[in-house]
């Protein structure tokens, strides 16, 4: 019921945020100088032309009535038609979001595993070479932005190598397997295209491990940092000392409340790789979500650039809420305190 | 769990076999990269990429030859009525769009009105231009002009023609034009309606367009030509470096900077292919802002301006222009005056300047475009050249969208920006009217507010000069006109760079047979392509 009532509350409060957000982006984007359907439609194309779209998209209105039309018709799904693409921005988002999506996803998936794996390690083990050896993997994780592993990965595995392809979600000659949620792992699995799985899943090494490493260095400095301070609390000698089993005391006593604070900051960067990924794209030529998002800001791609933004902001309330109900969970005082609260 | 793991190991290495299976790409396979994004529907877009596109996917009445001339195509002959307000095309009665239907005027007719109905794309070359289409005949059309217009030819190789049934089948209702809906353009967003030498597979918009040769072009294409061409839309060096080193793209797109170009080289049997597309680079000058409204103060710009190291250093590889008009552009005057740096010249020219005794009073602002970094260079040189005669010059960063803002006014226009142009159709005229006819004053193309009505009676009546000959020596005179008013720093002329793969491409660019009309390069049905050779590269 507490939990119910604290979801409600967040989602409440969440339609409060977007709201905010859109009305801040909408202006944003309106006030910048240059004319966006000028810039679409090139600098020669005739004067009716360019107020005919302007007429279409309503830019031709005072800016209270511009947002009063986009959030009328975005309330409705419809997210307007982006100047560049030519197409409704909705067919965009669903086209590039899943992209991005699957790439996050399994960059998550390799953040999370490896990142509290090396941290407990190096936690468990602490000032030794192991401790000693995670933390420089860290600092370095940390400090490199992921486009310079993107590109040392391309140019080691890709071109001297040769061991992984370098463009793409598929190699040319690939089927791609029917639309169901626009993850071509996801869809071959579900339509049972092994080739294709194969073909994406070997696609997806370099970009995924590219954007996975900065968040799993950082997982791992914070898993690390929170076992090594838990290790020598009371409650962990009176275990050992009544005799509980030194896999259970350190999987369930040390792992399970260390955890709190990485998976917190696990799902800020989860939700960030979705924005933060164009340069990664970029590199592999993954036609995503975080590209088009870029694009369109280049462009001035008025409703691309609302679209995303509202997007992101989605995913990130989503992500939050998503970790504070497994921080709930993990946090046992977190979830009697809101039960006590009720 | 060991169970488990074993499962696990063996499931891995059946992906890791699949993955692999379909990853060499077949031989007679063209890949091009490209800037994104780009358009398969000829009344949306203009750019390079775009053009390319169209090259293959459509037939034009008119084909360019290298000197940009006009040759049968479509049209089998064509005449003009001695005012120049009629032109009247035959067409071939064997040409078929790629679902079968044959190609007739009406086509033709609906191409050109669907184009200056949608207003966008390369409309503005016939918006005004063109009064009407007439369909004579099932395979005779008539074009009667607004006014008279010379190149009209030239531009009819901007008029690409559409499967009118295929596009009014796939018209949506309601939309923007009425009657017409939205005209097919969501339709024409990923596919194509053309009758062209290649036929769109795939467009996945934002990533690749895939194209397949058409089986029953009209036209006969040599066997070597590419089975498949693929416009990839990436032009990160790092990526493209992988690639070609892999074979998995056949031809660089032209934005490579000199740094990747010189890696690219490195790369056994890749070559440089250089060619000069018809664009200029100029210095903008305001004629009408203190101190550069005065000629004498210009032509002291012009004379000390160090044109070799631009062109050597900051530009290699390209050439010093020679007037207003690319000297690959038909039209353009060869024997224009050019000037070169010489202080003693500019010295003597600023002694006559009105400003010559106030020079500290009156820096010159020069405007470059943030995009284009390489402008800061050309824009510092130049500021150290002014220098060497007292000039002062205030460099100043601006992005395109404020330049393009700033150039719209008078009163807003910087003393000089550095903007690189091109012609709108294959012939001098086109550059000259678009550059320096009053109506292009306050947009990007001119920053220097001539407004000069001998300059464009001059112009309007050669474009309205039918014949060829005749027209091109009223260009010569316009040319000299202009550079005796000096409005402008004709500094060089672009030199397009195209990493590709020598050892098993022909790419006729390379041997020197260049198209002047942008897009005409990258027809694939002249490129030869040969799997063996790419396959011996590859070591197998």
């Amino acid at each position: 019921m507490s939990i119910l009532k604290f979801l409600g509350k967040r989602l409440v409060f969440s339609i409060f945020v977007l709201f905010g957000l859109s009305l801040l982006i909408f202006t944003i984007s309106r006030v910048l100088p240059g004319d966006p359907v000028r810039m679409a439609l090139g600098p020669r194309a005739p004067e009716w032309a360019v107020e005919n779209m302007r007429a279409q998209m309503h830019l031709d209105k005072p800016l209270y009535a511009q947002y009063y039309y986009w959030l009328t018709e975005a309330l409705h799904g419809d997210l307007g038609q982006s100047l560049f693409t030519r197409r409704p921005v909705v067919q965009d988002i669903k086209e590039f979001l899943p992209a991005t999506l699957e790439l996050a996803l399994f960059a998550g998936v390799i953040m999370a595993f490896f990142g509290i794996l090396l941290g407990a390690v190096a936690g468990r083990y602490s000032n030794t070479w192991i401790d000693n050896s995670v933390r420089i993997f860290s600092y370095v994780g940390v400090v490199t932005p992921s486009f310079v592993f993107a590109i040392l990965f391309l140019l080691l595995f890709g071109y001297i190598l040769r061991w992984f392809p370098t463009a793409g979600r598929l190699s040319p000659g690939i089927a791609r397997p029917p639309v169901i949620t626009g993850m071509v792992t996801l869809d071959s699995l579900l339509t049972g295209h092994f080739a294709t799985l194969g073909n994406a899943l070997w696609h997806m090494v370099l970009p995924a491990v590219s954007l996975a490493l900065g968040g799993m260095a950082q997982e791992a400095r914070i898993t690390r940092s929170t076992i090594s301070d838990n290790l020598r609390k009371d409650y962990i000698a009176s275990a050992k000392g009544f005799g509980v089993p030194e896999r259970l005391v350190t999987l369930k006593y040390l792992l399970k409340p260390s955890l709190i604070p990485t998976v917190s900051i696990l799902g800020l960067d989860f939700a960030s790789l979705l924005g933060n990924a164009f340069l990664v794209e970029l590199i592999f030529n993954w036609p995503g979500f975080s590209r088009y998002g870029i694009n369109a800001m280049l462009r001035k791609d008025l409703n691309a650039v609302a679209a995303v933004v509202m997007v992101l902001g989605v995913v990130f309330i989503i992500v939050n809420i998503l970790v504070d109900l497994v921080v709930a969970w993990l946090d046992p005082r977190i979830r009697l305190g809101a039960e006590r609260g009720k | 769990m060991k169970r488990n793991f074993i499962i696990f190991v063996i499931s891995l290495v059946m992906l890791v076999s699949l993955a692999l299976t379909g990853w060499a790409e077949g031989g007679g396979t063209l890949r091009v990269s490209f800037a994104w994004p780009t358009y398969i529907d000829p009344a949306v877009g203009s750019d390079f990429s775009s053009s390319c596109s169209f090259v293959n996917l459509y037939d034009t009445l008119v084909y360019p030859d290298t000197k940009g001339d006009p040759l049968p195509h479509v049209a089998t002959a064509w005449e003009a009525s001695k005012d120049g307000l009629t032109w009247t095309f035959h067409l071939r009665n064997d040409v078929k769009f790629h679902d079968g239907t044959p190609l007739t005027a009406d086509d033709v007719k609906f191409s050109m009105d669907r184009l200056t109905t949608i207003g966008e794309g390369y409309a503005f070359l016939f918006i005004g231009r063109v009064a009407n289409t007439e369909v004579v005949d099932k395979y005779t059309v008539r074009f009667h002009l607004a006014k008279p217009f010379g190149p009209f030819l030239s531009t009819l190789y901007r008029l690409y023609i559409l499967n009118k049934k295929l596009v009014e089948a796939n018209i949506k209702k309601p939309g923007p034009y009425g009657d017409m809906g939205d005209y097919g353009k969501g339709y024409l967003v990923d596919h194509d309606a053309g009758s062209g030498p290649y036929m769109v597979k795939e467009f996945r918009v934002e990533e690749e367009l895939d194209m397949v040769k058409n089986p029953n072009y009209w036209l006969p294409i040599d066997p070597n030509a590419p089975e498949q061409v693929r416009f990839i839309g990436t032009t990160e060096p790092a990526t493209i470096r992988t690639m070609m080193s892999r074979r998995e793209l056949e031809i660089s797109d032209q934005w490579q900077p000199q740094e990747a170009l010189k890696a690219l080289d490195q790369i056994k049997g890749v070559d440089i292919a250089a060619f000069s597309p018809g664009t200029e680079f100029y210095l903008m000058i305001n004629t009408r802002k203190p101190p550069t409204d005065d000629i004498h103060f210009r032509r002291a710009m012009a004379w000390a301006t160090d044109y070799e190291t631009v062109v050597k250093h900051i530009f290699p590889g390209a050439i010093q222009a020679r007037g207003p008009v690319p000297q690959s552009l038909p039209g353009a005057d060869p024997n224009v005056f050019q000037f070169h740096r010489d202080l003693a010249k500019a010295r003597e020219e600023l002694a006559k300047s009105k400003y010559a005794n106030e020079l500290d009073k009156y820096p010159v602002e020069f405007h470059w475009i943030a995009e284009v970094p390489d402008e800061e260079k050309v824009a510092l040189s130049f500021m150290a050249n002014m220098a060497d005669i007292g000039i002062n010059v205030k460099v100043v960063k601006v992005p395109w969208m404020s330049v393009v803002d700033e150039m719209a006014q008078e009163e807003t226009s910087p003393n000089i920006v550095s903007v690189f142009d091109s012609s709108h159709y294959p012939e001098a005229g086109s550059l000259l009217e678009s550059r320096y006819h009053s109506s292009s004053a306050a947009t990007w193309e001119q920053n220097e507010w001539l407004l000069d009505k001998t300059l464009d009676g001059m112009i309007e009546d050669a474009i309205a000069t039918i014949d060829r000959t005749e027209r091109f020596a009223k260009y010569a005179k316009i040319q000299e006109y202009i550079v005796n008013l000096c409005p402008t720093i004709f500094l060089f002329e672009q030199v397009e760079k195209h990493a590709y793969q020598a050892a098993y491409v022909d790419w006729p660019v390379a041997q020197g047979q260049v198209n002047p009309v942008m897009g005409y390069n990258m027809a694939a049905r002249f490129i030869k392509v040969y799997p063996d050779k790419r396959q011996e590269l590859l070591g197998g």
